[in-house]
């Protein structure tokens, strides 16, 4: 099947962690889905809510946050601000009807290059049954 | 209900010894029925004052601007502003207290409580009536409103034009206050979030379509946000340019600016506004209903926010408005926060 | 042309109209609005007035003006894109939303004609309503050379004389649209005409506010520019947009591009409203805002519509809708202000 659904999925990962978990995975040739478009940013805690809403009203089929371990957090507590604001995202996101799968959170240390891959491959998987995103997309 | 007299006297006591600057209370408006907002300056202009069901502002909205003149003013009066609040009202006033967005020192709090009854929600009233024009709406202490219209009196159970946040409302009394009028009358309230209920329990797909229907309404007036004393922050995310440009800004940084959302009232900008907003107003909410009020397109906002007040309840624990000294809720955290969600 | 049409007959003639976009007022919620519809099954007259006029057709909140893309030739390939051409048919419309347009079509004419707006202008049908009950409580046409009946800008007024309508049509357009079915309309009787006289001049009787000598108030507002008196009307003010969005003659706008993709360069150019209330309406690009406060803006939406525009068109741009009293959060009521405007200093 050439014209299967492909979804795009934007992922905020934080540099010191998942980032380098994300690295760590593509330098050992782990295979894992393509689907991803990364996006650096310091610490999981510095994912504004409104930069969620803009992947999605730019188009993004699945969207994840991901950081470090609870207590690993480079800057100490950015991820435990994160896991709290993540968490009503969610439920606003979820709550006027978005498809709960679009929208993920992982814990992805700078080790664990096989559980990134775990993370996107089931993440892909979720979301490919539920097609594109056309909700909260700019229909331009 | 409380007396407006005594309100009124304590209004000229603070006028004449020159407490306050000025008062911001209740005056009627010249559609005859409902109040609208009064700036009393002089103790002959309390005879303007009035407290009725129809009070229904947040006045709160106003310290937002007064703290605005005061900055640019070379030489401004230092005296506290007087301000009339119920006890939704006042809750605003905590989180202001809370986020330091004003000081306790600046403001003269006359509180008054709801006791046993709330404010009009002046749709319902109009329903109510077919459109007939009311000239008079009393409480009669029973949980009763009497109507006073062209053809006469009428009386209707309270509960049938209540403003919705007021029948939710579990604390109908100012929680600060320098005066207070009327008793604190506990409310029996077996479910504050009833009203979501309606909602939450449509599938996925209503639930989506519910909101595109009433969002794709929205004609971006921004009144929701202009009406609420909690969106003060000097630039917005939708507006088209930064507030926050001086002489010295450059080129450069105004032409980075990034614009997230477009001017235009389609759906996909209309969410990312009100996304935006409920997220932004979690945790500082509190329920005075003013946005949904005046929203000229009846979109049902409270929803969204009543939302994020269930979950920051639920999920934290966490109320807003009642506490000053507390951390607001997404600059804080506890060990022990929910990450069932978290992979 | 004058013509009865029983109300029997009025979908028989809507449904040889089919050829025409048709626009009614919808009832959706607790809320009136003009929508596409397929059948009207019978306007009801005592409908309130629409919480947005017909300039929401005329001049949507948003137009597409064109498209642009990258491309290897020309560098940028653009495409103008003008409103789809479909003659259209509004129903219902109340008579001072019809004479805003006649206000309107001021600003959009003159050494530039917008093609957009006149395209939909001129493709457009505009059928009144006789307010024989004043639809808000805030109406004061009469006060600003408007009358329930009055029939500037409409192709065909219709009054409703209870089991029928009195049809007046004013231009050819109209006249086009009873020819299309001769049949279901019929010669008025005298009776007819009497009782249209009737319910005509009862109409402005209901009529229960008003502007006094509104005339003195292009020529007070002239000198009370700088006064203090807008600080003190402006108190209460929350600076939203509902009162310029809602009304029938303001017509402010902004032109953005919204970009679908930086590289390849595609996307639109859209016009949509804009707003003399909003702060950033004069924010210049230095961080100067000419009119820095609400005073200034308030001020600048009263001079507008009552000395400028008098101005410059010789006509107040205003309708007296009552739109901006009944929905403004603060009850700020333009007849007050300018009640107090013109007694200010007196
Ligand atoms: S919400 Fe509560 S405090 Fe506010 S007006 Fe209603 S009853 Fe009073
Ligand atoms: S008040 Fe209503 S129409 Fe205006 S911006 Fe808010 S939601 Fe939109
Ligand atoms: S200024 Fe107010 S009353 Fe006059 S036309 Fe505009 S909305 Fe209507
Ligand atoms: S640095 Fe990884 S979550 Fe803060």
């Amino acid at each position: 099947m050439t014209d299967e659904f492909e979804p795009r999925i934007v992922a905020f990962l934080c540099k010191w962690c998942s980032s380098a978990g994300s690295d760590l995975a593509g330098v050992s040739r782990m295979e894992y889905p393509s689907n991803v478009l990364p996006i650096t940013v310091m610490c999981s805690g510095s994912v504004s809510p409104l930069y969620i809403f803009s992947a999605f009203n730019k188009g993004a089929d699945g969207v994840l946050v991901s950081g470090c371990h609870p207590g690993d957090c480079h800057y100490l507590k950015g991820n435990y601000y994160a896991r709290r604001r993540i968490a009503l995202v969610k439920k606003l996101l979820e709550f006027i009807g978005l498809e709960p799968q679009r929208f993920q959170m992982s814990w992805v240390s700078a080790a664990e290059g096989k559980k990134y891959t775990q993370v996107i491959k089931d993440f892909v998987k979720e979301i490919k049954p539920l097609g594109p995103q056309t909700k909260l997309r700019r229909n331009q | 209900m409380v007396k407006v007299e005594d309100i009124k006297k304590e209004a000229k006591r603070i006028l004449k010894e020159g407490k306050v600057k000025y008062i911001i209370g209740y005056k009627k408006s010249t559609n005859g029925l409902m109040s609208v907002p009064a700036f009393i300056e002089s103790p002959e202009d309390v005879e303007n004052l009035i407290w009725d069901p129809t009070c229904v502002y947040n006045l709160t909205r106003f310290l937002v601007d007064e703290k605005r003149r005061k900055a640019r003013e070379k030489n401004p009066d230092e005296r506290p502003v007087g301000i009339v609040v119920k006890g939704c009202d006042s809750r605003a006033i905590i989180v202001l207290l809370q986020e330091k967005f004003i000081n306790r020192e600046n403001i003269y709090v006359l509180g008054i409580s709801c006791e046993t009854t709330g404010v009009l929600d002046e749709k319902k009233l109009l329903k109510k009536l077919n459109g007939k024009k009311a000239e008079k709406v009393e409480y009669d202490e029973k949980d009763n409103f009497i109507i006073t219209t062209l053809d006469g009196k009428s009386k209707v159970p309270a509960d049938e034009i209540l403003a919705e946040r007021c029948l939710e409302c579990r604390a109908n009394f100012p929680v600060i206050n320098d005066i207070l009028f009327g008793e604190k009358v506990d409310r029996k309230l077996d479910n504050r979030f009833k009203s979501l209920e309606k909602i939450e329990s449509l599938s996925k797909e209503k639930r989506w379509g519910f909101w595109k229907e009433q969002l794709d309404k929205c004609i971006r007036c921004y009144a929701c946000r202009s009406v609420c004393p909690m969106c003060y922050c000097d630039e917005c995310v939708v507006d088209t340019i930064n507030f926050a440009v001086t002489a010295d800004t450059t080129a450069e940084e105004k032409a980075q600016r990034i614009k997230w959302v477009e001017k235009s009232p389609t759906t996909s900008e209309n969410f990312v506004y009100h996304f935006v907003r409920a997220i932004h107003l979690a945790g500082r909410c509190i329920d005075c209903g003013e946005c949904e009020r005046v929203c000229p397109m009846d979109i049902p906002l409270r929803f969204l926010n009543k939302k994020m007040e269930k979950e920051a309840k639920e999920l934290f624990d966490y109320d807003a408005g009642f506490d000053p000294d507390q951390p607001s809720l997404v600059s804080c955290f506890k060990d022990e926060d929910p990450e069932d969600f978290i992979r | 042309m004058e013509k009865i049409l029983t109300k029997k007959s009025f979908s028989k003639w809507v449904k040889k109209l089919e050829s025409y976009k048709i626009y009614a007022p919808v009832k959706n919620d607790d809320l009136w609005n003009y929508e596409i519809i397929d059948i009207p099954e019978s306007i009801q007259p005592d409908y309130p007035n629409t919480v947005l006029s017909p300039k929401k057709i005329i001049f949507p909140q948003r137009e597409i003006f064109l498209e642009f893309k990258a491309s290897n030739e020309e560098g940028l390939e653009v495409k103008e894109i003008l409103p789809e051409e479909r003659p259209a048919i509004i129903f219902g419309v109340r008579p001072c939303d019809a004479r805003a347009l006649t206000l309107t079509d001021n600003v959009f004419k003159g050494d530039f004609e917008d093609p957009y707006y006149w395209k939909r202008r001129n493709q457009t049908i505009l059928i009144g309503l006789t307010c024989n009950i004043p639809p808000s409580f805030d109406c004061f046409c009469l006060s600003v050379g408007g009358s329930p009946h009055s029939k500037d800008g409409l192709d065909i007024l219709m009054t409703d004389l209870e089991d029928k309508y009195y049809i007046e049509s004013l231009t050819k357009k109209g006249n086009q649209l009873i020819n299309l079915a001769k049949d279901c309309f019929e010669e008025p009787k005298v009776m007819d005409k009497k009782d249209l006289e009737k319910i005509q001049a009862n109409s402005e009787i209901q009529i229960k506010r008003q502007i006094k000598d509104i005339k003195k108030i292009p020529k007070k507002l002239k000198g009370m520019f700088d006064t203090p008196f807008w600080d003190k009307e402006s108190l209460s003010c929350i600076q939203c947009g509902i009162c310029t969005y809602l009304c029938p003659t303001c017509h402010c706008f902004d032109i953005n591009d919204e970009v679908a993709s930086s590289a390849p360069l595609k996307g639109k150019r859209v016009r949509t409203w804009d707003n003399c209330q909003f702060p950033d309406f004069t924010m210049h690009s230095s961080g100067h805002n000419p009119r820095p406060d609400k005073a200034s803006r308030l001020r600048q939406r009263i001079l507008h519509k009552f000395q400028y525009f008098v101005e410059l068109y010789e006509n107040f741009q205003c309708v007296g809708c009552g739109r901006c009293i009944s929905k403004c959060p603060v009850g700020i009521d333009i007849i007050e202000v300018l009640d107090k405007v013109r007694d200010y200093g007196l």
